[in-house]
């Protein structure tokens, strides 16, 4: 069967081929559902827009705020790491993209972005959500790209305690809102409400990522492990918009 | 002359169509209740035209259908392959049952091929149906008779043999 023929260039063509062909066809499909969308937005009160726009002012006063301390900080930290003599960590470049459709397939969580091979997008490159990290691009077309989720059954990601700097692995469960750490000894450090973060092991994501945070820690009497369950910081199925993390080695590849 | 009066693209319109129903937008937890259009599709025309249509259009629309869920090309192809195999052995018989007999066949037929496919999906090593996609199988089967509806009067008002 085709399985003989997985790596040919010829056939990877045609299966990159069809991410943008899959995602025009879909255009199509919702095309109708987009413009009720659409419909509805414009006949939106003038009122409650106002109100959005001020809502906006407010948030974004404090987040410049927030960034302002954040800026200052980095510096710091970069001075503190050049006495380390350690590799200066460089700010990861960002692409945004938004989230067009779901793939059909419902074992899997695979979405589609509207970003492609011509936005600068690399297979592999990490992805973000408001709250934290989502998934990585796993196959991309020349204007459209899909991304695997954290949550899918068949993806797992190198993460960290932040409180305790304890190392795991962080496997999709096949539904949205968990993931689970396996064979972790059951006397280990962890509790309920830590904040898993990547831990940049591996050099597919980069460190310091918020993931997930950990809702039930469940050590049976007698087991050697623990089972940890975590909850992904972004809620994976809300949002539309996405941040794409141009980093590393894959960027370093992708430039010409 | 003969060639346009037997419309044979009527069949390839309606498979493209019932791979259109896949890309329809729904929620994460509810993808597993999409009637599979495509497979009912394909077997109708299997049941209908064994003569037109057989094992080769049915790894067409299995390729058709990895492209795309973005799965590992042929990975559906084999199990649809085998169904329409099996309908194409038992045709005459399945035409003589009534609607939910016919429906209970469809349900059998895509219990094979999805059981197929989730086998070669763990020989991969990819993510196979949890137990709650045996209701999404019950929706396809509630979806037979609409279906076997809407195809017959398309063949017949296109005039396809």
């Amino acid at each position: 069967m085709l399985f003989i023929f997985r790596d040919d260039p010829r056939v990877n063509a045609v299966q990159r081929g069809a991410i943008d062909g899959v995602a025009f066809a879909t255009s199509l499909v919702i095309a109708p559902l987009d413009a009720w969308d659409r419909l509805g937005n414009t006949l939106q009160s003038r009122s409650s827009l106002q109100e959005e726009v001020l809502r906006l002012q407010q948030e974004n006063r404090v987040l410049k705020g927030q960034s302002q301390r954040l800026a200052s900080l980095l510096s710091e930290n970069a001075r503190y790491k050049a006495l380390l003599n350690s590799a200066r960590d460089i700010g990861d470049d960002l692409i945004a993209a938004q989230i067009t459709s779901l793939s059909p397939d419902p074992a899997r969580h695979i979405v589609m972005l509207d970003k492609g091979v011509n936005d600068g997008v690399v297979d592999g490159q990490p992805v973000l959500g408001a709250e934290g990290l989502i998934g990585q691009v796993t196959s991309s077309g020349n204007r459209n790209s899909r991304v695997v989720l954290i949550t899918d059954s068949a993806h797992a990601l190198p993460v960290q305690v932040n409180r305790s700097g304890l190392r795991a692995i962080a496997e999709g469960s096949g539904s949205i809102d968990r993931l689970v750490i396996r064979h972790l000894p059951a006397t280990t450090d962890i509790r309920v409400g830590d904040l898993l973060v990547t831990s940049g092991l591996g050099g597919r994501f980069p460190h310091g990522y918020p993931v997930a945070r950990v809702t039930e820690v469940i050590v049976l009497e007698g087991d050697a492990f623990a089972t940890v369950f975590a909850a992904p910081s972004s809620l994976l199925d809300r949002g539309r918009y996405v941040l794409i993390v141009m980093w590393g080695d894959l960027q370093r590849e992708a430039a010409p | 002359m003969i060639e346009r009066t037997q419309a044979l693209w009527v069949i390839y319109v309606s498979l493209g169509i019932a791979l259109m129903t896949m890309l329809l937008p729904l929620p994460m937890e509810w993808r597993i209740f999409r009637p599979d259009f495509v497979a009912l599709t394909l077997f109708y025309w299997v049941l209908a035209l064994p003569h037109r249509v057989g094992v080769a259009t049915a790894f067409g629309t299995g390729l058709a259908q990895d492209l795309i869920e973005g799965a590992p090309l042929g990975i559906s192809c084999f199990g649809l392959m085998l169904a329409t195999l099996v309908l194409l052995f038992s045709y005459q018989r399945i035409r003589q049952f009534d609607g939910l007999q016919q429906s209970l066949v469809m349900l059998a037929l895509m219990v094979l091929s999805s059981g197929i496919e989730g086998w070669l999906r763990t020989g991969v090593d990819l993510p196979t149906l949890p137990l709650t996609g045996l209701l999404g199988f019950a929706m396809s089967m509630l979806c037979w008779i609409p279906t076997r509806h809407v195809c017959r009067q398309l063949r017949r008002h296109y005039g396809v043999v």
